[in-house]
């Protein structure tokens, strides 16, 4: 068990992931790929691996992206230069990540505005009960919703 | 405005089971009944003798969840290629029961990195999400006791997944053989073009940084680990898959 059992994505929830699910079946949207990429221990490859992922949707010439995390704490400095990465290069981006009362972003940046908090827990914990904090349908319309209006905002100021 | 166009089709076969009980063998049947033994354990355990003290399995009737559970390691789908490989073709998945493997070592010590999960499953289980079994769900809980220390350590753990799906694995070889028309409910699934529209990249963040807290990917077997490839040997470099190589399973999370 990883960092953050709360938020734990299971094999069987990437076999029905609902995140998916959701975009995969919006008929205004053209969903190109999963891009998965790793947490490594070292910080400089933490922000290798999500620069190149960043890359990746650069040159697969995505117009947006959404950036899902499994765990949280350590993996949020990964998870927002990967945001960050993305920002630099003109893509809108949202995203799911757990923060709750607990786990806000240490570090901020201005590509942050649309991320999802995936808590669910009442007091805002990582409660280390497996499933609780996990990402659910409704997290992915939030996301897939704010993206909508991001590209929908980058298309309108040209 | 343009047509969609459709790559290549997956079609996933749910056959759900509406009972599972201990049996002389591992079997489970089309008309939805499974039977459990424990007579793959010993060929596990000489396996792995040098990492694991014992193998205990139970079966966790729904609502029996009033009782002790190691902290949670994974929770798995029984699923299998009949016909292409992961992402294509036809798979075979069951319903209604969901394997748990569990971990803790002989000092007491839970397969955990940072947060475990470990205590009464009636609590520590929240029920009915994407990851987790339902209220009607059985689950064939898989408890490995680990060697000293091995429940920490990164191949030990590995070989823990290994052995689990190797039980697992009894079952898919009954299930590929099950009739396609037999099925409880049949979901078909195409990776799609839509040209026009917004191009959109999903980009998952997966765990990577050692024992527990590991990522498979490509295995055979959906949700398996026999042929698969651990995200940290790949150096957690991005990878790139498709909507249906990633809903047949092409992950199994090793935290």
């Amino acid at each position: 068990m990883g960092i953050g059992p709360s938020t734990k994505e299971t094999s069987l929830h990437h076999f029905r992931d609902p995140l998916l699910e959701v975009v995969s079946s919006d008929p205004e949207i053209d969903l190109m790929g999963i891009i998965i990429v790793g947490t490594p221990d070292a910080g400089e490859d933490k922000l290798l691996v999500g620069t190149r992922a960043a890359i990746w949707a650069e040159c697969m010439r995505a117009d947006g992206a959404i950036v899902s995390s499994d765990g949280w704490g350590n993996s949020d400095v990964d998870y927002t230069n990967t945001v960050y990465q993305l920002g630099i290069r003109g893509i809108p981006v949202t995203g799911l990540n757990f923060s709750g009362t607990m786990a806000q972003f240490v570090v901020t940046n201005e590509y942050l505005d649309a991320i999802v908090d995936i808590n669910k827990n009442p007091e805002g914990i990582e409660s280390e009960n497996v499933g609780e904090n996990a990402v659910d349908a409704l997290d992915a319309r939030k996301a897939l919703a704010m993206l909508k209006i991001k590209m929908r905002k980058k298309e309108q100021q040209g | 405005m343009a047509q969609e166009i459709n790559l290549r089709r997956l079609v996933i076969k749910s056959f759900h089971v509406n009972s599972v009980e201990w049996g002389e063998h591992n079997d489970v049947t089309p008309d939805g009944k499974m039977t459990v033994s424990r007579e793959l354990l010993d060929t596990l355990m000489e396996e792995n003798k040098d990492i694991i003290e014992k193998i205990d399995i139970q079966i966790i009737q729904p609502g029996d969840h009033d009782r002790w559970t190691n902290t949670m390691m994974d929770i798995i789908p029984v699923s299998t290629k009949v016909l292409g490989i992961l992402g294509e073709g036809i798979t075979h998945t069951i319903t209604g029961v969901y394997f748990m493997m569990t971990g803790v070592d002989v000092d007491g010590v839970q397969t955990y990195e940072f947060g475990s999960s470990e205590g009464n499953l009636k609590d520590k289980l929240f029920l009915n999400k994407a990851g987790t079994p339902g209220d009607n769900d059985v689950i064939i809980s898989f408890d490995f006791l680990f060697k000293s220390h091995m429940g920490q350590d990164m191949n030990a753990c590995t070989r823990a997944h290994g052995a689990c799906d190797k039980f697992i694995q009894s079952y898919r070889d009954k299930l590929k053989k099950f009739k396609g028309d037999l099925c409880t409910t049949r979901n078909t699934y195409y990776d799609t073009v839509r040209p026009g529209k917004k191009r959109v990249v999903i980009i998952k963040q997966v765990a990577g940084q050692g024992a527990m807290y590991d990522t498979h990917l490509f295995g055979k077997e959906p949700s398996g680990t026999e042929g698969s490839k651990s995200i940290i040997h790949m150096g957690n470099m991005p990878v790139v898959v498709t909507p249906n190589e990633y809903r047949d399973g092409i992950i199994r999370s090793m935290q």
